[in-house]
């Protein structure tokens, strides 16, 4: 499994999955440092890096896993790799379970990179417009735990996003649902039924009220873990023709 | 001699289509194996069963006695592929590619320098894929398949996208392999001229069934030839030989040889006959099948000839 994994990793060095990685967090502290220079007072770390991880939570979380999923697996389908791989002397779950870590890693990285680059930017917009410099200094410790949780209750959208983009050759089922999903998400931000709702349960981990946090949690991560598996069960069963 | 390869009444149905009919082939140790068809005539599917990629709806495949339906991993140990879809990561460079499929065999990293010089590719290893030749990568995915030095190697379209030295170069390659290596090679293709150089046995697969299969210098012997002929009235010539199988050839006539009859005594009759009705015959002699007569006769008969050259 590790070597599988290895290969997995090395697949995205140079990758269009790895710029996106990037490109995502980077694009939430661009926005925060923009909106902070157009404050007249000063920033607090605390408000602002929870801004942040909602917005992440919220938006750009499920996005940027519609996109990675959907660019994960076109590294097989764009050169027909499925045929290769599957000739290999490797059992065929660990081809699907190797590819399914690799993406929940990415989310970790790019989740941890977002709070990262949204502390860098709280601080160069600071350094720049010395009236809105950060006071205080940022509960990471909290910051990390929160993150940590939006990412779990995400591995049911993850799971959904990946087993759809690696069925289909064809990137326009795993775009249209991970769009649709996130539409939906956001018009229906305030429906008391959203902590069923794969796309809503990250940014249910920032809610209010404790039980909506645990629902989402628990349904998110356990029945993430569930789709997982049959998702691997089902990829590496059925024909690749 | 022992098979590398060998199935029995191998089976494969696409819903109410059968791809692959009743399939029994047995490509020998050391051979050089040329699996022929049109598109559409059931290879690829073949292949596809003796790689483990699809399950057949009946029969068995067994690559060195080892059953692929029961033990498909100890099966694809012995085997290296190079398929028509090369499957290469376009953001890595060639080495980086070979060094993903080597890591997944377990072999050491002095193998992706070994097959790189075999296939002469080291000087381009350490380029992206994705600016590489369509040549290139034939290249580099024979490389590949040979990683781990496998006993069998199956090819499909070995030589697409090659340039004429390369095509060459491969031959040589494919033609060599058994005896510096011991490795068995079935390779499909449908070059037949390509397959006659480089093949010790073909078989013939037509509408999933596979109509003929042997020694290729036994097939060329044992399939009756033709005797040629050119007269000065082919049209009375082809009726003074109503008895027999009678053909228009590029000049003249082509007669088909009766099972078992020899050609120089069959020239002989012919000209006998041709002479004593008065005419003149300007050319008769025997001529030697080639693979491409055999797999018009056996399979195409239709097949146009620019296609199959």
């Amino acid at each position: 499994m590790l070597a599988m994994l290895s290969v997995e990793l090395r697949k995205l060095n140079r990758s269009l999955a790895a710029v996106l990685a990037l490109a995502a967090p980077s694009l939430m502290g661009a926005f925060l440092f923009f909106v902070l220079l157009r404050g007249t007072k000063p920033a607090v770390w605390s408000s602002w890096l929870q801004a942040s991880t909602q917005i992440w939570a919220y938006f750009m979380l499920p996005m940027s896993v519609t996109a990675l999923t959907a660019l994960v697996a076109h590294m097989e389908h764009g050169p027909r790799a499925w045929d290769h791989l599957r000739a290999l002397p490797v059992p065929r779950w660990r081809i699907y379970a190797a590819k399914a870590l690799c993406v929940i890693a990415l989310v970790l990285v790019m989740t941890g990179l977002n709070l990262l680059v949204s502390c860098a930017a709280i601080s160069a917009a600071g350094a720049l417009k010395p009236l809105v410099a950060p006071k205080g200094a940022p509960d990471l410790a909290h910051l990390l735990a929160l993150n940590g949780k939006v990412v779990a209750a995400a591995v049911l959208l993850i799971a959904i996003q990946l087993w759809t983009a690696l069925r289909f050759s064809s990137f326009v089922p795993a775009l249209a649902l991970g769009i649709g999903g996130t539409f939906f998400s956001v018009v229906a931000t305030n429906a008391k039924e959203g902590v069923f709702f794969p796309w809503q349960m990250p940014v249910n981990m920032l809610a209010g009220d404790p039980a909506r946090v645990s629902t989402a949690l628990s349904l998110g991560c356990g029945l993430g873990l569930v789709a997982l598996v049959l998702a691997v069960l089902h990829l590496a069963r059925r024909e690749v023709l | 001699m022992a098979a590398a390869i060998e199935t029995e009444h191998l089976r494969r149905r696409f819903g109410a289509r059968l791809a692959v009919d009743d399939v029994s082939m047995t490509v020998p140790e050391r051979a050089v194996y040329g699996f022929l068809g049109r598109n559409g005539a059931g290879k690829t599917t073949t292949l596809k069963m003796l790689l483990g990629l699809i399950r057949p709806s009946g029969g068995a495949a067994r690559i060195h006695g080892v059953d692929i339906a029961r033990d498909r991993m100890a099966a694809a140990r012995k085997v290296g592929a190079l398929l028509e879809a090369h499957g290469f990561y376009g953001n890595l460079t060639g080495a980086e590619n070979l060094a993903l499929t080597a890591t997944l065999l377990g072999a050491p990293a002095r193998e992706i320098d070994r097959v790189l010089e075999i296939v002469e590719m080291r000087a381009d290893a350490g380029r992206k894929v994705a600016g590489y030749s369509l040549g290139m990568r034939q290249r580099l995915a024979l490389a590949r398949a040979l990683l781990g030095a496998p006993p069998v190697l199956i090819l499909d379209e070995p030589t697409n996208g090659l340039d004429p030295d390369g095509i060459a170069d491969m031959r040589g390659f494919l033609r060599s392999l058994p005896e510096r290596t011991g490795a068995t090679v079935l390779l499909s293709s449908h070059l037949l001229g390509e397959i006659e150089q480089i093949a010790t046995h073909v078989g013939v697969i037509h509408d999933g069934r596979l109509v003929l299969e042997g020694p290729l210098s036994r097939l060329k012997a044992d399939l009756a030839p033709e005797i040629l002929l050119r007269t000065d009235d082919d049209a009375r010539a082809r009726t003074l030989l109503g008895g027999r199988s009678v053909s228009p050839a590029d000049t003249g006539l082509a007669v088909a040889l009766r099972p078992g009859e020899d050609a120089d005594q069959a020239a002989a009759a012919l000209n006998q006959i041709l002479v004593q009705a008065g005419l003149a015959v300007f050319a008769l002699g025997a001529r030697e099948q080639s693979l491409e007569d055999i797999y018009r006769r056996v399979a195409a008969p239709a097949y146009p000839k620019a296609e199959a050259a």
